[in-house]
């Protein structure tokens, strides 16, 4: 299925996370471990350990490290674990990968994770795209998954009459509240 | 690790990991599961008390709802560690993790009073609680909220 976009959100059930159980980090990261590890934050004292005894923010970088020289880079619910800084983080790197003519697929249900990054979202149910946008906006989407929280204020201030830009920052957001209000 | 039996509890962690499992783990705990065999499960569920491991990653607001309205028809309470800071509105107290350490424990409403340290850890504030926060500082609001309806019913009505 070809799926267009640079980082492509995917809400779905059709695809399985990555299970490295028994391995490993250093036979997971298999090209320039150092240097990604770096680059997802994680310890060089990681490398030893095995996957299973890591937390699921660990799990999750080290999936991503594994990947980060795919053509294309597909991840599984991959903000399992990671907090609010990480998903800020990550949308930055994400942008800077795909700057290198690369592709990043997050199959992921968190579009917090989408917020700042993601310009095509499709909805997949059996292998079929049932519902496909560019605009995290769409109120469509709540059909099929939970909005970011700043969509759902954004809406809902637009539902009780107030029409606020499509801001996607909370100090943007801010600021344009106090406008209105004062 | 002393539970009160009376209350609903969130652990917030950026390391869930075998470790912190271990503290819980006189209790059922449940990973993984999708909405409709959770809800099998919990309507035959004898246990007083049930730790869900990142399992609301898995589900949908409506759906943790629904989960939790059914554990207090039955009063059952519950331990949900998460490190999804949105969550933390669905305990009564609230115990936050940096790595292995406990760095703020308590009543919900007054540990996300702690801005400072949530934010330097990396959690920041659920969005609502986080907006209202932000507002009252420039005198438009003058109580936190944690809910968007709330919030917005407030500020425009």
């Amino acid at each position: 299925m070809e799926l267009d976009g640079k980082i492509i959100g995917v809400i779905s059930d059709d695809y399985k996370e990555e299970d490295y159980s028994g391995k490993r980090i250093t036979d997971i990261i298999t090209f320039k471990i150092d240097e990604a590890l770096k680059m997802v934050r994680l310890n060089k004292e990681i490398k030893e350990k095995l996957f299973d005894e890591l937390s699921s923010r660990e799990k999750s970088k080290v999936i991503l490290a594994s990947h980060l020289h795919d053509k294309e880079i597909r991840l599984v619910n991959f903000s399992k674990g990671l907090i609010k800084k990480d998903l800020n983080y990550f949308s930055s790197l994400f942008k800077r990968i795909t700057s290198y003519g690369r592709k990043i697929i997050l199959i992921d249900k968190n579009m917090e994770l989408y917020l700042n990054c993601v310009d095509h979202i499709y909805v997949i149910k059996n292998a079929e795209i049932v519902y496909a946008t560019k605009n995290i906006f769409d109120r469509e989407l709540s059909k099929y998954v939970d909005i970011p929280k700043i969509v759902e204020f954004i809406l809902n201030s637009a539902d009780n009459g107030i029409r606020l830009d499509y801001y996607k920052e909370l100090d943007e957001l801010l600021k344009a509240i106090y406008r209105i209000k004062s | 690790m002393n539970i009160n039996e009376d209350k609903n509890y969130v652990i917030l962690s950026n390391q869930i990991n075998k470790v912190l499992l271990d503290k819980y783990k006189d209790y059922p705990i449940i990973d993984k599961m999708n909405f409709n065999d959770l809800v099998s499960k919990l309507e035959f569920f004898s246990s007083k008390r049930i730790v869900f491991n990142e399992t609301f990653y898995y589900l949908r607001n409506t759906e943790k709802q629904v989960i939790l309205d059914l554990l207090d028809k039955q009063h059952i309470k519950y331990i949900i560690i998460t490190s999804n800071i949105e969550d933390v509105l669905y305990g009564d107290y609230l115990i936050v993790y940096d790595e292995e350490n406990i760095v703020v424990e308590g009543l919900t409403k007054e540990v996300l009073k702690e801005e400072k340290i949530m934010k330097k850890i990396g959690f920041g504030l659920p969005f609502a609680v986080d907006l209202s926060k932000q507002l009252q500082y420039y005198d438009i609001l003058y109580q936190t909220y944690y809910d968007i309806d709330s919030l917005v019913g407030e500020l425009w009505n």
